[in-house]
C-alpha cells in the first residue's frame, strides 16, 4: 500500500526539529528508524501531514556509561545495541531483548528510542526498561525533562511525550554487585512480535536476600506491564525456586491479555507465568545467586 | 552420452541477474506507454453487486478508467481451457462468488494513482449467506475424477477386502487427520503486462505455462492463438499458483484493450489470498493394520477437501496410498465439497504433501502400537512392485534411501519412549517418514541451433521457476553437442518457442530435458551428416558411427576432426538447426514410475512452552539422474524447509463469519525463515532408469516436501508422547 501524502523534513539540529514539531501540532510525527511508523502509514492505519526525520541530527546515536548510568542516545539502532561491547559485558538483558526484536534487517534501522516512543505494548524494550527502572529524557520547546519509565506508558500507543517532545536519551542504572537481568520471549516463529515475554531484574544482597526486583511484561495488556505486586513479593526473600515460582504466579495475575491470533487469554496468562519464572531464574543466575 | 556437464554443480545462470536486480520479472518489463491497473476486490464472500460507484475515482487526476461489470467489454469467448485451467471472474457479471474476488480495475497513469483510485471505488452489494466451513457441506460431499500426473484418475480405488484386512491385523490404527488451507505466497506476486496492437496481443505474465495463457486469452478474446504471444523470462517463485491464468490475467488484457494502452497489473500481497488458489483444507481418515511382523493387512485412506462453487479442484491426498506399501487390501477414496471460496489449486506436491502427513503419521502410530521401529515397519511392507496393479517399478531405490538416511541421521539413537531424552531442558524427539512422488513426463519440444561461431543456442518455451532450467538444459545440450557448458545458451519463457508443458508436477527436467536431448542429438547427427557429404571436410566419406562430438569438434575414431566453425563456414555460414520432440511412450503402461526418499527429523520441544524447533533433518532421495547437483540439492532443501513450514506454521485462517482469510500477509501467514531452520542435509542417490524418459530424470521439485511434515510430526510424538493430527503443530496444541 501507499501512504497518503506527507511533507518530509530533515532538520539538522534538535532545536530545529522541536520547532518543526511545534509548528505543526497535531499533524507532525517524528520519524526515527521508520520501522513502526512507515508500516502504519502505508497500511493507512495512521496519517501524518509532516514527517520530521531526526536521522540527520548529529549526536543522537551513542552508548556510553557515565555518572553511574548507561546512556543510550534516542536514535541508537537496535543493531548497535546488540553489538555494543559494554552492553554485551554488563547489560546482558539488553542483548537478550535486542536480539529477539524482528530480524537483523529491521534491527539495522529500528531504534531504541522509537521502540519506546511508539508506546506499543508488543514492543520488547518497554518491559526491559520497566524491569531495569530506566529513565527517559525528553527535549521539548521548554527544554529537557527526565521521565521515569514507570510514568511513561499511558495507554495503547500513548506515552508521556508531548507532541513537540523528542526522546533524546534512555538512562539505565549501572549494574551493582549482585545484580542480574534477563529477558525471555515466546514467539510463534523467529521475528514475530511476542505472544508473551517477560523481563526480570534482581539485586541480591550480600546476605542472599533480594533487595530489588523489577519485572516487566510484553504484549500482555494494553500497555507494557510492570508487575509491581510480584516485585514487592520478592523483596527480602531468598531467590529460591519456590519464591521465584510464586512471584511468577503473582506477575501473571497482573496481565490483561486479549485473545487474538497469538492465543487465548488463559494461554497467554499461563505463558506469562512460565516466562516470568524463567526470566527470574536466569536473572538470579546472572546475579551470581546460583 | 558423455556426461562432462550433466550432473556438475554449475551455479544458476540467472542467479547473478537476480541478485543484482538485472533480471526483469514480468511486471518490470519496460513497455512504452504502459499504464497501471489495480484491482478492486470484494469484501464479502457471496452476493451481488447492486451498485458500484466509480465517480470519485474517475475524477482523480491521471485516472484513465475504472472498469467493472457495468462497463467492461463483453468477452466474445469463454476464457477457459480443458485440463488444469481455472474458471475466472473477468468483470463479466454482477455476481460475487468468494471473498477477494476481483470486481473492478482502476487504470491510471501511475501505480500510485491507480492504487488511490481503487481505494475510492464504493461498492454496494446485496449479501447472500455463505459457507466456508467444510463441516457444513459434508452431507453434500461427492466424488470427482482427479486431474493428476497429466491424466484423469478415479476418485475411488479398492482391491482386496479392506474391512477383513483391518480386523485381521494384530494392531490397527484408525484416525482422522487434518491439514489446513495454505496459500502459496511466492515472493513475486502474480503480475501481468498486456499490450495490444490491433488484434494482436503480447503479454508478459508471471506464469508457469505461457502456452496455456496464450490459448486461454485467444479463446476469451476470440482471436487466433497465433495472434497472442506470452513471455515469462523470470519467475520469483510459483509453486503451482501460477500454473493457470487467473482472473487478473484476463482483466489486464481486457483493460488494455479498453483503454487502448498497455496495462501493467500486479496483485498486492493481500490479493494473493483467495483469488489465485491455495492448497485446500483436507479432512482425512486413515486406517492401517498389520501383523506382528509388520506386514500390512490393510490400508484405507479417505479424504475430503473443498473446492469452489464454480470449478473443481481435488486435493488428491489418498492417491499415494495406492502405490506406496505392499498390502493385499488397499482402498482409497476422494470426496469434495463446494464452498464459497476461490478455487483451490495445485500447491507444491498437491495431494502428496497433505496425504503423506496423514498416511505417514498413521504408519508411525501403527509402529508405536506394534512396539516396532517405524523404519522396520516400512521395510516389512516394502513394495517390490506397484501394489495398485502389480507393475514393476521403472526403478526404486527406497531401501537404499532408508539405509543411508538412517545411517547419516543416527536413527539408532532415537529415544525408545517419549519424554525420555532431554537436551538443555527440551525434549528430544526423532521421527521419519517415506517420500514418494510420481515421475511425470509430458510431451515437449525443443530447438537446437549451431551458430557460425561454433556456439549453440537451444530453446524451448518452458519456464525457469527459480529451479535451474536455464542452467541444466544447457548442460544436457552441451554434452550432446560436445561443447563446453559456456558455449551453450539456453533460452526459454516465450510462446513463440517450441511448445513445452506446464512447469509443474516436477516434470520439467524430465520432459523438456528429454526434448533438449533429442533436439541436440538431432542437430549433432545433422552436423555429422553435413561433414560426411562435404568433400572439403576431413571427415568426408566416413560412417556416422565413427564420429563423435567433442570440444566443439566432430572427431573420428581415426583422430581426424572437423570443427563446427569450419563446417558451418563451408556450408554457407548460416546457423544450422534441428527440432526435437518427445512424448511418453508405452513404457508408461509397463512400468510404475516414481521418485522415492526417506526423511529423518529431530525436534526439540520445550516442555513448558510447547515450542518446537526442528534441530536437524536428513533427507535421502533417489529420483533418477541428477542433472545438476547444486540445483537438485536446492530443490530438496527447499522442499524440506517447506516441510517445516507446513508442519509448524502455514495456515490460511478463515474468518468464518466474513468468509475470508484473515492471515493475509506474511506477518500473519507464517513460513519458515532461515532463523527457524536448524541443520538440513538433503542427499540423493543416483539412479539409472532406462524406462522413465530419454533424459532418465524423475524430478526433484516436489519429492523433498512429501513426507517432510509427517517426519516432523512423528518426531514431535517421539519427543512428547503427544500425537498431533491437525497441522500446523502450534505450541498451544502441545500444552
Ligand atoms: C517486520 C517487523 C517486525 C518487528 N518486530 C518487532 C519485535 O518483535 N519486537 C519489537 O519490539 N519491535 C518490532 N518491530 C518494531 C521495530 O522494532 C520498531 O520499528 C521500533 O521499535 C521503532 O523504532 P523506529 O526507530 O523504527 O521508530 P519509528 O517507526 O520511526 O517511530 C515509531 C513511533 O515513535 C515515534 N518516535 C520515534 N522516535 C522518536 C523520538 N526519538 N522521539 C519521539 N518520538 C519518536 C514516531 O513518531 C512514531 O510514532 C518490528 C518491525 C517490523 C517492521
Amino acid at each position: 500500500m501507499i501512504p497518503s501524502s506527507f511533507d518530509y523534513h530533515a532538520p539538522a539540529t534538535l532545536a530545529e526539529a522541536v520547532a518543526l514539531l511545534g509548528k505543526y501540532p497535531e499533524d507532525a510525527k517524528v520519524l526515527s528508524g521508520g520501522q513502526s511508523l512507515l508500516p502504519l502509514l502505508k497500511l493507512r492505519l495512521g496519517q501524518a501531514g509532516h514527517l520530521i526525520d531526526i536521522g540527520k541530527i548529529p549526536g543522537l546515536e551513542y552508548i556510553k556509561e557515565e555518572g553511574g548510568m548507561l546512556r543510550i542516545g534516542g536514535r541508537t539502532r537496535e543493531s548497535a545495541l546488540e553489538r555494543s561491547e559494554i552492553v554485551q559485558k554488563r547489560y546482558p538483558i539488553l542483548v537478550d531483548t535486542a536480539k529477539v526484536i524482528a530480524d537483523p534487517i529491521v534491527r539495522n534501522l529500528a531504534t531504541v528510542g522509537g521502540n519506546l516512543a511508539h508506546g506499543d505494548p508488543g514492543n520488547d524494550h518497554p518491559a526491559t526498561m520497566l524491569a531495569l527502572g530506566a529513565q527517559v529524557v525528553a527535549m521539548g520547546k521548554s527544554g529537557e525533562r527526565v521521565i521515569p519509565i514507570d510514568k511513561f506508558f499511558l495507554g495503547l500507543f500513548r506515552t508521556a511525550l508531548q507532541p513537540d517532545e523528542i526522546l533524546t536519551e534512555i538512562r539505565i542504572p549501572a549494574p551493582v554487585e549482585g545484580s542480574g537481568g534477563a529477558y525471555v520471549k515466546l514467539e510463534r516463529k523467529v521475528g514475530d512480535y511476542a505472544t508473551a515475554a517477560s523481563a526480570a531484574y534482581v539485586v541480591i544482597g550480600t546476605q542472599g536476600f533480594v533487595e530489588r526486583a523489577g519485572i516487566g511484561l510484553t504484549n500482555l495488556g494494553p500497555t507494557p506491564i510492570k508487575a509491581t505486586a510480584a516485585e514487592k513479593y520478592l523483596i527480602g526473600k531468598k531467590p529460591e525456586t519456590a519464591a521465584l515460582a510464586e512471584a511468577a504466579r503473582i506477575a501473571a495475575q497482573a496481565t490483561e491479555p486479549s485473545a487474538d491470533r497469538r492465543g487465548a487469554v488463559e494461554y497467554k496468562r499461563e505463558m506469562a507465568r512460565v516466562l516470568t519464572g524463567r526470566a527470574l531464574k536466569k536473572a538470579v543466575e546472572r546475579a551470581g545467586g546460583k | 552420452m558423455t556426461t562432462r556437464n550433466v550432473g556438475q554443480p554449475f551455479v544458476r545462470r540467472d542467479g547473478r541477474a537476480k541478485v543484482t536486480g538485472e533480471a526483469r520479472y514480468s511486471y518490470e518489463v519496460a513497455v512504452p506507454d504502459a499504464v497501471y491497473g489495480v484491482l478492486v476486490t470484494s469484501g464479502i464472500a457471496k452476493g451481488r453487486i447492486v451498485e458500484i460507484d466509480t465517480s470519485a475515482a474517475e475524477r482523480e487526476a491521471g485516472v484513465l478508467a475504472v472498469i467493472s461489470h457495468k462497463n467492461a467489454l463483453r468477452l466474445p469467448g469463454e476464457p477457459h481451457l480443458e485440463g488444469p485451467d481455472r474458471v475466472v471472474q473477468a468483470l463479466q457479471d454482477d455476481r460475487i462468488r468468494y471473498s477477494n474476488q476481483p470486481i473492478a480495475v482502476a487504470v491510471a497513469d501511475t501505480f500510485e494513482r491507480a492504487v488511490h483510485a481503487a481505494m475510492l471505488v464504493r461498492v454496494n452489494a446485496e449479501v447472500a449467506a455463505h459457507t466456508v466451513r467444510v463441516e457444513d457441506e459434508l452431507h453434500n460431499a461427492f466424488p470427482h475424477k482427479i486431474m493428476a500426473g497429466g491424466k484423469l484418475q478415479e476418485p475411488d480405488e479398492s482391491h482386496g477386502d479392506v474391512a477383513a484386512g483391518l480386523v485381521a491385523g494384530a494392531a490397527r490404527v484408525e484416525e482422522a487427520y487434518e491439514t489446513p488451507f495454505e496459500t502459496h505466497n511466492p515472493l513475486e506476486p502474480h503480475a501481468t503486462v498486456a499490450s495490444w496492437s490491433g488484434d494482436r496481443l503480447t503479454v508478459y505474465d508471471a506464469s508457469q505455462w505461457v502456452f496455456a495463457v496464450k490459448k486461454k486469452l485467444a479463446k476469451g478474446f476470440g482471436i487466433p492463438p497465433e495472434n497472442v504471444r506470452v513471455v515469462t523470462k523470470f519467475v520469483g517463485g510459483a509453486f503451482g499458483c501460477k500454473g493457470s491464468a487467473w482472473s487478473h490475467v484476463v482483466i489486464a488484457a481486457l483493460a488494455a484493450k479498453q483503454v487502448a494502452r498497455p496495462v501493467k497489473l500486479a496483485l498486492s500481497r493481500h490479493q494473493m489470498f483467495g483469488p489465485v488458489g491455495g492448497r485446500p483444507r483436507t479432512r482425512q481418515k486413515v486406517a492401517v493394520a498389520a501383523q506382528r511382523d509388520g506386514k500390512l493387512t490393510a490400508i484405507r485412506h479417505e479424504t475430503v477437501s473443498p473446492t469452489s462453487r464454480f470449478d473443481v479442484f481435488v486435493e488428491a491426498s489418498a492417491l499415494q496410498a495406492r502405490h506406496l506399501y505392499a498390502s493385499p487390501n488397499i482402498e482409497s477414496r476422494h470426496r469434495i465439497v463446494r464452498l464459497d471460496i476461490g478455487t483451490p489449486t495445485f500447491m507444491r506436491a498437491p495431494g502428496e504433501s497433505s496425504g503423506s502427513f496423514a498416511l505417514e503419521s498413521a504408519m508411525d502410530e501403527l509402529a508405536h502400537r506394534l512396539e516396532m521401529d517405524p523404519l522396520a515397519l516400512r521395510l516389512a511392507s516394502y513394495a517390490e512392485k506397484d501394489p495398485a496393479d502389480g507393475k514393476p517399478f521403472s526403478s526404486k531405490s527406497l531401501r537404499a534411501c532408508y539405509q543411508e538416511g538412517a545411517r547419516r541421521f543416527g536413527w539408532e539413537k532415537r529415544p525408545r519412549t517419549p519424554r525420555s531424552q532431554t537436551r538443555s531442558g527440551q525434549f528430544v524427539g526423532m521421527g521419519m517418514a517415506t517420500a514418494m512422488y510420481p515421475a511425470n513426463f509430458a510431451p515437449a519440444q525443443a530447438l537446437a541451433r549451431m551458430l557460425p561461431d561454433g556456439s549453440a543456442q537451444v530453446e524451448s518455451g518452458t519456464i525457469d521457476l527459480g529451479t535451474g532450467a536455464y542452467t541444466v538444459f544447457a548442460q544436457i545440450a552441451a554434452d550432446e553437442l560436445g561443447l563446453p557448458f559456456e558455449k551453450v545458451r539456453f533460452d526459454l519463457g516465450d510462446s513463440d518457442m517450441p511448445e513445452a508443458p506446464i512447469a509443474a508436477g516436477s516434470m520439467t527436467a524430465a520432459s523438456v530435458g528429454s526434448a533438449v536431448l533429442v533436439a541436440s542429438r538431432a542437430l549433432r547427427d545433422r552436423l555429422i551428416r553435413t561433414a560426411i557429404v562435404d568433400s572439403a571436410s576431413p571427415l568426408h566419406g566416413l560412417a556416422p558411427i565413427e564420429i563423435r562430438a567433442e570440444d566443439g569438434r566432430l572427431v573420428a575414431t581415426s583422430g581426424k576432426s572437423d570443427s563446427y566453425v569450419e563446417l558451418i563456414r563451408r556450408a554457407g555460414g548460416k546457423p544450422i538447426e534441428e527440432r526435437g520432440k518427445t512424448a511418453p511412450g508405452d513404457e508408461r503402461e509397463k512400468f510404475s514410475m516414481h521418485g522415492f526418499g526417506a526423511h529423518f527429523a529431530e525436534v526439540l520441544v520445550d516442555p513448558d512452552l510447547g515450542t518446537v524447533h526442528v534441530s536437524r533433518m536428513v533427507g535421502v532421495f533417489a529420483t533418477g539422474r541428477i542433472l545438476n547437483a547444486r540445483t537438485a540439492r536446492s530443490q530438496f532443501l527447499g522442499g524440506m524447509v517447506w516441510g517445516i513450514g507446513m508442519a509448524l506454521h502455514e495456515h490460511s485462517v478463515f474468518d468464518e463469519k466474513l468468509g475470508r482469510i484473515m492471515t493475509r500477509d506474511l506477518s500473519d501467514y507464517h513460513v519458515a525463515v532461515n532463523a527457524d531452520v536448524g541443520s538440513i542435509e538433503p542427499l540423493f542417490l543416483e539412479e539409472e532408469d532406462a524406462h522413465v524418459d530419454p533424459a532418465g530424470v524423475k524430478g526433484a521439485g516436489e519429492l523433498g516436501l512429501c513426507g517432510a511434515a509427517a517426519a516432523i510430526a512423528n518426531a514431535v510424538f517421539n519427543a512428547t508422547g503427544k500425537r498431533i493430527r491437525e497441522l500446523p503443530i502450534t505450541p498451544d496444541k502441545l500444552l
